[in-house]
């Protein structure tokens, strides 16, 4: 771990969409502020489930989730919401929208409902957006619809609204298992760069051992809705990680 | 296999016992009213095109009822489909939204335009709004099973920026059913042109007023006159509603 300082934490957490099928048995991590935090496991281990009880999307039944020091369990507070990025596998991006539109969807928190009604974004907010999509490599897409993107650049429009948000911790969902190798790296060099310019943390779920052990620093192993194994991403390997689901 | 002949039977055992009950096989009845047709038809050739001027005009009030009961009623179902869309309200809103559309869509529009009658008195007014009403209705259900089908990926990930109710609504829903929105408004507007078009036989104005002399006169060849007017007014729209599709919708997919 880079930092001390804990960015995002959960004891003893216990999720069923329906009881007594529990996804998430008593599920208890830490991670540090600034680090990228990998999970790993098989289909069905309960990893999107554990992302969106992080991100408060889902409310566990027992347990405490707390990110930046604030408890987050029972509902994210409307000041806390913009500080926790989320990005579900499939991106969650407006088809019909522009890219421009989509990354400027982070600054909603920001206006007020009249202008966002209107879809009357203030002029800093609107630069921040394109800085952003170039920062990405993606300015020249403002104005392209996203149906008409590629993959890669539908991740990169993702990553761009999720940084407008302004957020302190980013939860990734598997959001780059649909390209190939080299172009998944691609981008999570890139989101590696931002995490360490503007202060990010990141959890993501991951389940390429390579990009694993390139791009993470610190690596939870999870099977059956529990967190079997924690260790650096350096120690990760493939043989290690079929030992530990096994 | 054997379950679907079983099915397929009886399905059509019953739909021949209905069938019976309602007259279909009475054979005497049938071959007269074939006769009758053709008697009709003949009487309705050639169409007197002398009655132009008087159904232009009453087609024109039939074809602005419609289409200002359609825009009417669009502007109303759209907010109150968006309450009845359980993704962005929690229960009891979705099923009080529901129950007013379900409610409103119970009464046959030629019935709304009767009670419109009563209420603002005979006219292209009443014909309006029972237009209106009736869409309301109809637009809010279909809106509200189309809002329900938005991706809730798509909702979670822009709520999770801290996007409020209405802010989803201007930014995914809206935009992502925009293309079935208009579709279903176009399909709407047809509708309410045909629809409209017997609407004056109870006094709510258009050009049912005309073609209920023209029934009750036994004056075949005018009415045939109107009902080439009606097809070539749908035909138009047909076309119009067609071309806005290929131009506007499918381009965007």
């Amino acid at each position: 771990m880079r930092n001390g300082k804990v960015a995002l934490r959960t004891e003893g957490v216990w999720f069923a969409y329906r009881e007594p099928d529990w996804i998430l048995k008593d599920v208890s991590l830490a991670c540090s502020l600034r680090n990228v935090m990998m999970i790993m496991g098989p289909s069905g281990s309960g990893k999107t489930t554990l992302l969106k009880v992080m991100a408060g999307i889902l409310r566990p039944q027992r347990g405490k989730v707390e990110v930046l020091g604030i408890e987050i369990q029972r509902g994210v507070s409307r000041g806390l919401r913009p500080a926790i990025g989320y990005i579900p596998q499939q991106l969650g991006l407006v088809r019909s929208l522009t890219a421009l539109e989509n990354v400027l969807i982070g600054a909603l928190s920001r206006i007020s409902p009249g202008r966002g009604l209107l879809g009357l974004f203030p002029g800093h907010e609107v630069e921040q957006a394109r800085a952003a999509m170039d920062l990405m490599g993606i300015g020249h897409k403002a104005r392209e619809k996203v149906f008409r993107l590629s993959g890669g650049e539908r991740q990169r429009v993702a990553i761009a609204r999720t940084l407008l948000q302004h957020p302190r911790l980013v939860l990734a969902d598997e959001f780059v298992s649909d390209l190939d190798l080299p172009r998944a790296a691609e981008i999570l060099t890139l989101m590696r760069q931002v995490a360490e310019q503007e202060d990010i943390t990141f959890v993501m779920n991951m389940h390429e051992v390579q990009l694993v052990q390139e791009f993470g620093d610190q690596v939870l192993m999870v099977s059956n809705g529990q967190v079997l194994h924690e260790c650096s991403a350096q120690e990760v390997n493939l043989d290690r990680f079929t030992e530990v689901v096994q | 296999m054997k379950r679907d002949f079983w099915v397929i039977g009886l399905v059509s055992l019953l739909q021949g016992v209905v069938l019976g009950q309602l007259g279909f096989f009475d054979v005497q009845r049938l071959g007269k009213g074939l006769l009758n047709l053709g008697r009709f038809a003949g009487e309705m050739v050639p169409p007197d095109m002398g009655v132009l001027p008087v159904a232009g005009k009453a087609l024109l009030e039939t074809v602005q009822m419609s289409f200002a009961g359609t825009v009417l009623g669009f502007l109303v179902s759209l907010p109150l489909s968006i309450l009845g869309t359980r993704r962005l309200f929690p229960e009891p809103v979705p099923a009080l939204a529901r129950l007013i559309a379900a409610a409103v869509r119970t009464i046959p529009v030629l019935l709304w335009a009767i009670i419109f009658v009563i209420l603002v008195g005979l006219g292209p007014l009443a014909g309006t709004l029972g237009i209106a009403v009736y869409t309301v209705g109809y637009l809010a259900k279909i809106y509200a099973e189309l809002f329900e089908g938005t991706d809730p990926e798509v909702l979670e990930a822009v709520r999770g920026v801290g996007a409020s109710r209405l802010h989803l609504v201007r930014f995914v829903v809206l935009p992502e059913g925009a293309n079935a929105l208009v579709a279903q408004l176009l399909f709407m507007l047809e509708y309410n042109i045909r629809a409209s078009s017997v609407l004056g036989f109870v006094g709510a104005g258009g050009i049912g007023f005309v073609m209920q002399v023209y029934l009750q006169t036994l004056d075949y060849q005018r009415l045939a006159t109107l009902l080439l007017l009606i097809l070539a007014v749908v035909l138009v729209m047909d076309g119009i509603s067609g071309w806005l599709r290929k131009r506007f919708l499918l381009a965007s997919h």
